[in-house]
């Protein structure tokens, strides 16, 4: 989904800043050592042998460990201090039980029974302290990432995540009450403040590459600040894509409430949120004939600009202002192509079971106006 | 009527008061829901083996994940592990039967119709699909209509019901029934992380009862418990369920640790290696397993001194759970280990456990579970606590207490390989699972996209499963073909250190012809070897006529009294009639408790 070039220079990246002292394991060490013999131009792809050998990229678009922003980082240090105490602990017990396995078997027509003793106090002792020791390692960098991470910067922008069954909703107080949906637009190197909750159940608001999650409840808000993180081609169009995905159980198609988060260069943030609400131009006598036919998903969706903001009920749909922008369809579930959409239209419980959105029996030529409609790109100006 | 019952035949096993009757009957049930989850387990990797797969869809998805988490849990470990108290804790202690035999048939009859009820939602197409611990407000009526929420929760309840009268049962039966001699410090290891079991069971199950009921509420009734737009708290659910929930970890666990350390000990011939600090350390997971609850809600936002007391808590118990491995491991040192398919179980528990606790240790930090959280990182995890730990324990325990128990020994060539098959397929299975987790694939979804970089390691967890299945076919084979074929075992066939070694194999139904005296720990080990290792004569059972020995009686009214209770919670989880279901099982429990009550005993 996401196999941008980003994907590579990050592994590179964290090879340079010795990944292997994060991770551990066979498996692990074996997959840096081919990728050490690759210089950063040459890295392999996702189908290359050496990746698929043991097919531990950790450039999977949501793995955890990529360290982009300072929380991830902080995170990963933490994790890498425990990871090596834990390998340290796992030894410290296998190699024992190895050797004692073996040296003390019986053999065969030994018959007496071996000595008979009962403990030893100087060693449950050590093995009570050691223990606590360790655990003192584990626990202070914890805490001290724990609160160093639970100040809000006064100069954070401000964003609601907001859960639906089964799509997210972003709203924008603080750039003109932006609403979108499944898709987040950020500035570069923010620190962004978000506010989460849920419309229904509870959902779990999650992009693993810039940290941790934050569960979506309805009838409390939560809170939580993720920085975005710099842009790693500084002129890329259009933004960086990062994947997010709920990670509570939420219902039938919880697996399907996937989402992007798209980081922008600054000037090119401002101009999304400037052209993010405006209202869509109808020129064709397709598009005229789709306005119409939008008419009946108004209940339920809004398109910014038109009467569809002013009716009641209108966040029981995704906000589909803007939707020819976005790159997938279905929080995720589809490349946004009007193949794909005119599929959606036609069956939305094929594709997203349980969904609230019914099947309108809209005509083949109805889902083509209502597509070119709805799809329309005359905002696509960043 | 309750003296004239047979003694052989169905009638006699559906009237049964004897503990070693009704804990073949406990294992026997759990082995029959081991297959039922074990099904659900191979349908959710089957489908999950490539992406996008279409085998099953979310919501029959999302039962299996439910239905297997409820059944392995509450239908598996803790009905296998009260398999083991009941035939065990007489035994062990030298009583003649627990204190109150025919609570303890009610309380296998209320678990077994508990689990018939939960499983009939796989009858009537309601399968709950909220997952094992029911997050408000997805089990609410709004976002679960049908009465499958409802099966869930009165299953539970009437599982949890069976669970408490067997708690207060063994609590008794070990303070009040041991034999002379038998002080709480010469108590068998077992007998010991039975009865910490015990007080988290009697201390934890009334806050899961009490949930349940304000659930139960909710759906029927329409009060507003959990429900946000009554001004209801979906948090509260969570508090609520993790405080039963977590000591419920322990509740798994404890018996598995206890069977552990009788295994090792009796097959390095040693006394097990710091006895007090074993039983200190049981006590004191026990009490620090009440505080850890919200480790399970860290990213529910409880602010971060709550996070930071919960984490260091969390922690904590490490120390006393790391203390008994290093105890295990020293109980096998000096000894001479025989490597039969039970000690190989007993050790593989230490090794499998060992790697559940570190990464449990990983998500004690919040830093670092902020990031793990409902990933597949802990599914690994609690796998390798629950199945490698908890798991392969009680089948250590199966094969070091079938001779006890049927007089035969199980076949070790099957024996052994279904523990290869089991270790292969368990590693196969769940250690890719660490890598997906870090990989940020989620728990609980039915789907994924070919792209995140997932396939290769979901594929191997399938094949891990296929593999621990042929596994599982293996175990029922062999148990049966040993039920017939299996060769005969004395009464003590691995030299063990317990009292029900001392007696016949199986042991007979009043168990000890004389109630036995100890004088230390691990007596019957000292009736037969000196403390030079000298071999002695031990002892053999007096000859008595076994019609001189007071038993309880036999009586019907324990499983019409449990049917009657188990027909009430159907109400609930029956459309527009249910009342009428209710107030018949109403009536039959009323009726039975009062045939029971002026029952002669």
């Amino acid at each position: 989904m996401v196999k941008n070039h980003w994907c590579r220079s990050v592994s590179a990246k964290l090879f340079r800043e010795g990944f292997g002292k994060i991770m551990s394991g066979s498996f692990l060490s074996l997959s840096s050592l081919s990728l050490a013999q690759e210089t950063q131009e040459q890295l392999p792809a996702f189908g290359d042998t050496k990746w698929k050998l043991f097919d531990v990229s950790w450039d999977a678009p949501m793995n955890t460990v990529t360290g982009l922003t300072e929380w991830s980082r902080d995170i990963n240090n933490v994790y890498s201090i425990t990871t090596w105490i834990c390998v340290f602990v796992f030894f410290a017990v296998s190699i024992p039980l190895v050797y004692t396995l073996y040296r003390f078997r019986h053999k065969a027509g030994d018959q007496a029974p071996p000595k008979q003793f009962h403990g030893n106090s100087t060693l449950e002792i050590i093995w009570t302290v050691v223990p606590v020791v360790l655990l003192l390692f584990i626990a202070v960098p914890t805490w001290r990432i724990l609160f160093k991470h639970a100040q809000v910067p006064p100069s954070a922008m401000k964003i609601e995540a907001i859960g639906h069954q089964w799509w997210w909703e972003f709203r924008y107080p603080d750039n003109g009450n932006v609403v979108t949906a499944n898709e987040l637009h950020v500035p570069e190197n923010t620190p962004v403040h978000f506010t989460v909750y849920s419309e229904d159940v509870i959902h779990s608001f999650w992009i693993p590459a810039w940290g941790g999650k934050k569960d979506a409840l309805p009838g409390h808000k939560n809170e939580i600040t993720l920085t975005s993180p710099p842009l790693k081609n500084a002129n890329v169009k259009g933004g960086e894509m990062y994947q997010g995905q709920c990670v509570e159980l939420c219902g039938a198609s919880h697996a399907l409430m996937r989402f992007n988060a798209v980081v922008h260069s600054k000037g090119e943030f401002d101009s999304w949120v400037k052209t993010a609400n405006s209202p869509p131009t109808v020129e064709t006598a397709s598009q005229k004939a789709g306005e119409e036919v939008f008419a009946r998903c108004q209940a339920c969706h809004t398109i910014a600009g038109t009467p569809s903001e002013q009716l009641p009920g209108n966040k029981i749909g995704p906000n589909l202002s803007n939707f020819g922008n976005r790159k997938y369809l279905g929080a995720g579930t589809r490349m946004n192509t009007p193949e794909n959409l005119a599929q959606w239209l036609k069956n939305p419980a094929g594709i997203k079971p349980g969904n609230l959105m019914p099947n309108l029996g809209l005509t083949d030529e109805e889902i083509a106006h209502v597509s070119s409609y709805i799809r329309q790109s005359t905002t696509k100006t960043y | 009527m309750a003296k004239n019952l047979p003694k052989t035949g169905i009638i006699s096993w559906l009237t049964t008061v004897d503990h070693k009757r009704i804990g073949i009957m406990y294992a026997l049930s759990s082995l029959f829901f081991l297959i039922i989850g074990g099904i659900d387990a191979l349908l959710m990797r089957t489908q999950l083996m490539v992406p996008n797969n279409t085998v099953v869809t979310g919501d029959i998805f999302n039962g299996l994940v439910t239905m297997h988490g409820t059944t392995m849990i509450f239908l598996v470990v803790m009905p296998l592990s009260a398999a083991f108290f009941n035939f065990l804790v007489p035994l062990q202690i030298g009583a003649a039967d627990v204190a109150f035999p025919r609570l303890n048939s009610l309380s296998f009859w209320i678990f077994f119709f508990g689990g018939c009820l939960l499983n009939a939602s796989y009858l009537v197409q309601q399968i709950p699909a909220m997952g094992w611990f029911a997050y408000a407000n997805l089990s609410s009526k709004q976002f679960n209509p049908t009465h499958s929420v409802d099966f869930w929760a009165l299953g539970v309840q009437v599982v949890g019901l069976a669970s408490l009268i067997a708690a207060i049962n063994f609590f008794v039966t070990i303070i009040n029934m041991r034999c002379k001699g038998m002080t709480l410090l010469k108590m068998p290891l077992f007998i010991w992380t039975t009865l910490v079991t015990q007080v988290l069971l009697i201390l934890s199950l009334p806050v899961i009862t009490v949930a349940l009921v304000m659930l139960s509420f909710d759906r029927t009734f329409g009060t507003g418990f959990f429900n946000p737009s009554q001004g209801g708290q979906v948090i509260m659910w969570q508090h609520l369920f993790w405080v039963f929930g977590h000591p419920e970890v322990y509740i798994l666990i404890l018996p598995a640790m206890g069977i552990v350390s009788e295994i090792l000990s009796t097959f390095a011939k040693k006394p097990l290696f710091g006895y007090t600090v074993m039983v200190y350390s049981s006590c004191a997971i026990g009490f620090l397993g009440f505080a850890v609850w919200a480790h399970h809600m860290f990213t529910t936002g409880l602010g971060v001194w709550a996070t930071a007391l919960f984490s260091a808590a969390t922690m904590l118990i490490a120390v006393p759970t790391g203390v008994k491995i290093f105890n295990w491991i020293s109980t096998l040192w000096g000894g001479k280990i025989r490597f039969t398919t039970a000690s190989m179980f007993a050790i593989s528990f230490v090794a499998m456990f060992t790697l559940g606790g570190l990464s449990g240790i990983m998500h004690s930090s919040p830093v670092i579970d902020t990031q793990h959280q409902d990933t597949y990182f802990v599914v690994a995890h609690f796998h390798y606590v629950l199945y490698g730990g908890a798991v392969m324990g009680l089948f250590g325990g199966i094969f070091y207490w079938f001779p006890k128990v049927t007089g035969k020994f199980m076949n070790e060539l099957m024996g052994k390989a279904q523990f290869w098959l089991y270790m292969v397929g368990f590693n196969l299975t769940f250690f890719p699972m660490h890598f997906l987790g870090l990989e940020g694939m989620p728990r609980r979804i039915y789907t994924y996209a070919p792209d995140m970089n997932w396939n290769f390691w979901n594929f191997c967890a399938t094949m891990g499963a296929y593999v621990t299945a042929i596994g599982g076919i293996l175990f029922f084979v062999n148990f049966f073909w040993s039920l017939k074929f299996g060769a005969k075992a004395g009464n003590d066939p691995w030299d063990g250190r317990t009292l029900e070694w001392s007696i016949p194999s199986p042991p007979p139904e009043y168990n000890f012809a004389k109630l036995p005296e100890v004088t230390q720990l691990d007596d019957w080990w000292y009736k037969k070897y000196t403390h030079d290792g000298k071999r002695l004569n031990p002892p053999s059972q007096p000859v008595v006529d076994p019609k001189t020995i007071h038993l309880p009686h036999q009586s019907f009214w324990p499983m019409v009294l449990a049917f009657g209770i188990t027909m009430i919670a159907t109400g609930f989880c029956v459309p527009s009639s249910g009342v009428f279901v209710s107030l018949i099982g109403l009536a039959i429990t009323m009726a039975s408790t009062y045939g029971w009550a002026y029952e002669e005993p």
